[in-house]
């Protein structure tokens, strides 16, 4: 692999000579989906203080993309059951490639790259089967499929690169859908979510499941902070008269650790966390809940909740240079301090599901 | 009209806009739910006593029992929260789509362990769902696979248990509801619904996700694709009632549908037109159990029967949503 990697490298540096980074499109520190007015789907590069840097069409509905970690390039991926993603070039807007699916296999919406850039890890859905999966891509070699491993587990959504570098966090949210059946879940009394990690070859370091009476409560997304501490968020798919925690923390070889809000708050959330982020100063946790139309914040050293936000439809989520930052479906680009959330700007555009950073700074 | 409604509306105080859900709560709990799942239970202790005086797989007195059971089940399916979500009941009772062959799984461990849980109720009770319910005896009634596996009288009492546990679950949901149905009503803080718009929020929610079952499932599974049909995977084919599940269900949404929008005429109407369309052509497909999809006629038939369900989760979404109130945003509906 690693000759293969270094000969490829030599390729891409030859074949595609210096490519623009981030600071070449105005430096977005996050990649966002949004419905426009006219009805257009676009890919846009936002800044941390809601400053709208680029736009790029997209085909359709988006899910999440994944950010080059030096080029600017974003892998826009199709909704779930989506069979393509596109590596588009934003300084223009071309299409780099194209990235198909291989047979019997659909994308969930999530990838992320490799430190050095050189690699795509997609999460997938090998349906006939119902496995997980995870899609490599040859980033040097235009973006060629290498191969695939499995995800550990069924229906893997976020994935994360985690701070060693050296292996990948996947959500495995447990249920099993088949495209014949669109988004139905076939395989609700049997699920299993879990959090695996693995190395870069797909050998499976760590498996965590939650207890039992947790197990129909949907791993689904992902962050990652500086020290490797890793926050999920759920979605809950047993009966709505239950409450439980939609946010988790595990540190390698420890034990999960779940955070919820006060019933009072935690019952108004219809039991769907959308996204979750650390605060740039590590100290917060938070999670967005579109459907109870609010943002949970925690504390992250004593796992202790802070406070509830109301904010109509949120659902993008990241860190920001003082906090966090937030995007609502209603167009809003909001930030939340230690104690207050302010509107930055009004879009004209709906923001779609997630914030995925952009490193700038590489 | 729209500008008559309009006209009309201004003439009124704003309080006049907030919507008295109670009468149509009340109405679909009286009358939708409570009367279904007693049908359920009552239907479900004649199997069990069936099973107990015949347990022969071909015995007509007790095909005839779980028709009627299972009948009854379909017909409430779509009320999936609260009592049939305890213990997980309404799964025990149906374990489908099993797409990774659990409930042949379940079965044969029983049968070649001559598993002693058959005996008890309770040690049945704990044993996979996917080897209860109503789909687990379908394979035992009608699979052969299943007619020779074991000894015969390991088979009955099989047979028996898994009639005597649906018909457990079936009297628990039944009894649950007794109390669960004030909770529909009688919402505040300290109840299930913090208020009317809750319960009717997931009054509306029983109806999309019931329509989407029928249309995406019970439908969506046995067409497949165009290049690769799935008629094997057609819910309950083994006793032929696949076609029988989709017109059920429908009737059953369409009485919870005109209840819903009783308030809204010109939706009720809607409503009536598009599920009488739909019904009728399911009761006109003479197709019991899906195996036309493999030919071009026949799939097209069964697509033909599923837009008939799209066009009714249409006006559920357009028409009913907006006019209960009940409106959700991008990220919200999205469910990624």
């Amino acid at each position: 692999m690693t000759s293969r990697r270094r000969f490829l490298q030599g390729l891409a540096a030859a074949s595609l000579g210096p490519m623009p980074g981030w600071s070449a499109v105005g430096a977005p520190d996050f990649l966002a989906a949004a419905l426009f007015p006219d009805g257009s789907y676009r890919l846009a590069g936002l800044t941390a203080s809601g400053a709208v840097v680029f736009t790029l069409p997209l085909p359709g509905r988006g899910h999440a993309a994944a950010a080059h970690p030096q080029y600017a390039q974003a892998v826009a991926f199709a909704r779930r059951p989506g069979t393509f993603a596109l590596v588009i070039d934003c300084t223009s807007g071309s299409e780099v490639a194209r990235l198909s699916a291989p047979p019997g296999h659909h994308f969930y919406g999530h990838g992320t790259f490799s430190t050095d850039g050189r690699l795509l890890f997609t999460t997938e859905n090998r349906f006939e089967q119902g496995d997980g999966m995870i899609g490599v891509w040859d980033v040097g070699n235009g973006y060629a499929r290498l191969g695939s491993f499995s995800s550990g587990g069924i229906g893997p959504h976020d994935i994360v690169l985690m701070p060693d570098g050296a292996s990948i966090a996947i959500a495995n949210g447990g249920i099993e859908t088949h495209p014949d059946t669109g988004r139905t879940k076939l395989n609700l009394p049997t699920m299993r979510p879990n959090l695996t990690y693995c190395d870069l070859n797909g050998s499976v370091i760590e498996q965590v499941e939650l207890p039992h009476r947790l197990r129909k409560n949907s791993i689904r997304h992902l962050a990652v902070r500086d020290d490797g501490l890793v926050a999920f968020a759920m979605q809950w798919q047993g009966d709505l008269s239950e409450h439980p925690p939609l946010l988790g923390l595990h540190q390698r070889g420890g034990t999960p650790v779940l955070l919820a809000a006060g019933d009072s708050d935690q019952s108004t959330l219809q039991g769907y966390a959308g996204s979750v982020a650390f605060s740039s100063n590590n100290q917060t946790v938070a999670i967005t809940c579109p459907r109870g139309n609010s943002l949970h914040g925690f504390d992250v050293e004593s796992g202790s909740f802070k406070a509830a936000y109301a904010l109509e439809d949120v659902c993008g989520l990241g860190a920001g240079p003082d906090g966090l930052v937030y995007t609502t479906g209603t167009g809003q680009v909001g930030r939340l301090s230690e104690t207050r959330t302010e509107r930055m700007a009004l879009s004209e555009c709906q923001w779609d599901n997630h914030l995925v950073p952009v490193q700038t700074g590489i | 009209m729209r500008k008559l409604v309009l006209l009309a509306a201004l003439a009124l105080p704003l309080t006049a806009f907030a919507q008295d859900r109670e009468p149509i709560l009340l109405d679909i709990a009286q009358s939708h739910i409570l009367p279904s799942y007693a049908r359920l239970a009552d239907t479900a202790q004649v199997l069990s006593e069936t099973a107990k005086a015949d347990c022969a797989p071909n015995s007509d007195a007790l095909r005839a029992a779980y028709a009627d059971a299972f009948d009854s089940w379909i017909s409430v399916s779509h009320m999936r929260f609260g009592p049939s979500e305890v213990d997980d009941r309404a799964f025990s009772l149906a374990f489908w789509p099993d797409t990774k062959g659990f409930t042949p799984r379940a079965l044969s461990r029983l049968i070649d362990d001559n598993d002693n849980a058959v005996q008890t109720a309770a040690e049945f009770a704990e044993t996979s769902v996917a080897g209860r319910g109503f789909f687990a005896l379908e394979q035992m009634l009608y699979d052969p696979a299943f007619a020779d596996q074991g000894s015969a009288e390991y088979r009955c009492d099989l047979i028996r248990a898994i009639a005597a546990d649906i018909a457990a679950n079936a009297t628990a949901i039944d009894t649950d509801w007794q109390t669960y149905a004030q909770s529909l009503t009688r919402t505040g803080e300290n109840s299930r619904y913090r208020n009317d718009d809750e319960a009717m929020q997931e009054m509306f929610k029983a109806l999309s996700t019931g329509l989407e079952f029928t249309a995406d499932t019970r439908l969506g599974r046995p067409l497949g694709s165009f290049e690769r049909p799935r008629p094997k995977r057609a819910e309950a084919r083994r006793s032929a009632r696949s076609l029988r599940h989709v017109e059920l269900s429908l009737i059953a949404l369409q009485d919870l549908a005109l209840r819903l929008s009783a308030d809204h005429p010109d939706v009720t109407e809607d409503f009536q037109a598009a599920f009488d369309r739909a019904i009728q052509r399911a009761q006109s497909l003479g197709d019991p159990n899906f195996a036309g999809v493999s030919t071009p006629e026949g799939r097209f038939r069964v697509e033909a029967l599923q837009q008939t369900v799209s066009d009714i989760r249409r006006i559920a979404n357009t028409q009913l949503g907006p006019a209960l109130g009940i409106g959700a945003g991008f990220n919200s509906l999205d469910g990624d």
